[in-house]
């Protein structure tokens, strides 16, 4: 008698033990796009010579574009939506912290080059500093056409017959205005978020595959208005082949 | 004894009795003209006289260039009614405007800004002639830095918003004292509103009678309060347009050649007309009207030719004189 009952003392204790330790695993955690942008295989910066798969040479001053209304999917696919996030990436920025999202499994993502129509209607002037809607310098704003530059790639090119030359010609290509936003979908990219650690998920943006197509001897500048508006669409329907997503 | 104390009650209470001078961060009313409706005015940029006195000097000083030479005040003269007496207007390093600047008397109106409409409001126009190349060719948060480093401005826009300078107060100071400028006091308003039937000559009346009765029809376009309905037209000036105006905001080729309608106040002094300037005289625009126009596909329908005789041309433009104030 005196056993089982110092027994059952035992398993209450210790059962009461068990039930009493803290879970410690996080239901939320730290997200992160990591964006690479590409000339190719090379990441683009503002200093080196980079050439196309024609043989095409240019440099570049300036490659930024906005990312919106990001949304994750979840195993059971329903949608998470990255509230309030707008990131300006580009070739001076990779890392963007996306906040803390759930734990788990998920089956995809998508979101927007560009901007939906009322965030791209709202006065710049609103927004703090640092906030990548503010003004920026230098402008990813049209002043006149209340808007944003959804894409901006502004560098040099050779465009000589010879291809011989330093590049010596500028060439912009700003890409912007409502319908020029694109959706960009990964709805087959599962991943999972742990709770042990921030989560990235690594992003290469190929502008070369953007440039697909394009005469760079020719088609130099756009500025998505009038006769350079096809041009802006042909850039932007590019879009999303040139995004891929590494495995890390 | 009582007498004295009630005296020095009296010595005491009578200077508090005193009105307060309005304080400089008081809401004010717009003073607007009769038989104007009021503005509608942001609740975020309500005007006080300390923001109308910042916006003022924002407005006149050059330092929103890059190399501080120009001004909005260098393309939007006071003495000129806030526009110009040139066709094109001076921007910076010597180069020329891409259109007429148009008049800003009675802006606080305009549902949208520039001949095309493409800025939606006073706050945002702010924005456009920092960065435009041909104007002071700058960057607004380049402007910022200067302000904030200059000896009086941080205590000035303290004063008027409670913060440091900022592309928001910046946009907010020019706005608000822009929304202050107005039109409506003219021989035509004292003889409307003021019901004055000597204000205007027999020659102004016959004008006024062709302006708004079946003989020209102006008023479709050019009727209000403000001698506008803000909307953008084609009036036949050219068959094809360089300049494509309204197209170059909303991408439709039905919007090709259309520009806004401006307001007539004050037209004798805004000189010379149309979105490039192109007629130099009232005459030469009473003209254009009486012909006709040039058949372009977008033309206003209302647009027909009228046929003015000689006086009827004389006594129209006599009219538009007279709504200068």
């Amino acid at each position: 008698m005196k056993q089982v009952k110092l027994f059952s003392i035992l398993a209450a204790v210790s059962i009461g033990f068990a039930s009493c330790k803290k879970d410690e695993k996080e239901t939320n955690q730290k997200l992160n796009f990591h964006i690479h942008s590409l000339a190719g295989v090379s990441e683009i910066n503002a200093i080196d010579t980079f050439v196309t798969s024609t043989g095409i040479k240019i440099t570049f001053n300036d490659l930024r574009f906005y990312i919106s209304n990001i949304v994750l999917i979840k195993e059971d696919g329903t949608e998470y939506p990255i509230s309030n996030k707008v990131l300006l990436a580009g070739i001076e920025k990779e890392e963007h912290a996306l906040g803390e999202v759930p734990v788990g499994r998920y089956k995809g993502f998508k979101f927007m080059l560009g901007l939906d129509s009322a965030t791209n209607h709202s006065d710049p002037s609103t927004y703090e500093a640092g906030n990548p809607l503010a003004m920026q310098t230098p402008t990813m704003h049209w002043d006149w056409n209340s808007g944003y530059l959804f894409l901006k790639a502004d560098g040099r090119v050779d465009t000589s017959s010879g291809g011989n030359l330093s590049p010596n010609c500028d060439f912009f290509y700003h890409i912007g205005q409502d319908v020029l936003v694109r959706q960009i979908s990964f709805l087959e990219t599962s991943f999972e978020v742990l709770s042990d650690g921030e989560k990235y998920i690594h992003l290469n943006f190929d502008f070369f595959k953007v440039l697909q197509n394009v005469d760079l001897r020719s088609e130099i500048f756009t500025h998505s208005m009038g006769s350079n508006m096809p041009l802006a669409i042909e850039m932007a329907d590019n879009y999303q082949m040139a995004f891929s997503v590494e495995d890390h | 004894m009582r007498i004295f104390f009630i005296l020095v009650l009296i010595i005491v209470l009578v200077p508090s009795c005193k009105k307060d001078p309005i304080l400089g961060d008081a809401i004010i009313g717009l003073s607007i003209p009769k038989g104007f409706p009021y503005p509608e005015v942001p609740e975020d940029n309500l005007p006080t006289q300390y923001r109308i006195e910042l916006g003022k000097k924002l407005f006149n000083d050059p330092i929103l260039s890059r190399d501080s030479s120009i001004a909005c005040a260098s393309c939007h003269f006071e003495g000129l009614k806030f526009a110009d007496s040139l066709a094109y207007s001076r921007g910076i390093d010597n180069q020329f405007t891409a259109r007429n600047s148009m008049s800003l008397l009675n802006v606080a109106y305009q549902p949208s800004m520039f001949w095309d409409g493409g800025v939606p409001t006073l706050e945002q126009q702010v924005l456009a002639p920092i960065s435009n190349p041909l104007e002071m060719d700058f960057d607004v948060n380049l402007v910022v830095e200067r302000l904030k480093n200059h000896p009086d401005y941080p205590a000035l826009f303290e004063q008027a918003y409670g913060k440091e300078p900022s592309v928001y107060t910046l946009t907010r100071a020019v706005a608000n004292f822009e929304r202050t400028l107005f039109t409506g006091f003219s021989r035509f308003d004292d003889y409307l509103y003021n019901k004055n039937e000597s204000a205007l000559n027999e020659s102004e009346m016959r004008g006024m009678d062709i302006f708004f009765k079946e003989r020209g029809e102006c008023f479709h376009c050019h009727g209000g309060y403000n001698f506008t309905d803000y909307s953008f037209q084609n009036n036949g000036i050219f068959d094809v347009y360089v300049d494509s105006g309204r197209a170059m905001i909303t991408g439709k080729s039905a919007d090709i050649g259309k520009f806004k309608v401006p307001s007539l106040r004050n037209i004798a002094f805004t000189g010379p007309y149309m979105h490039n300037g192109s007629m130099k005289t009232l005459e030469e625009v009473v003209e254009h009207y009486s012909a006709g126009g040039k058949n372009h596909p977008n033309k206003s329908g209302l647009i027909k030719p009228l046929n003015l005789s000689a006086q009827e041309k004389i006594d129209l433009v006599n009219f538009l004189k007279a709504l200068s104030d």
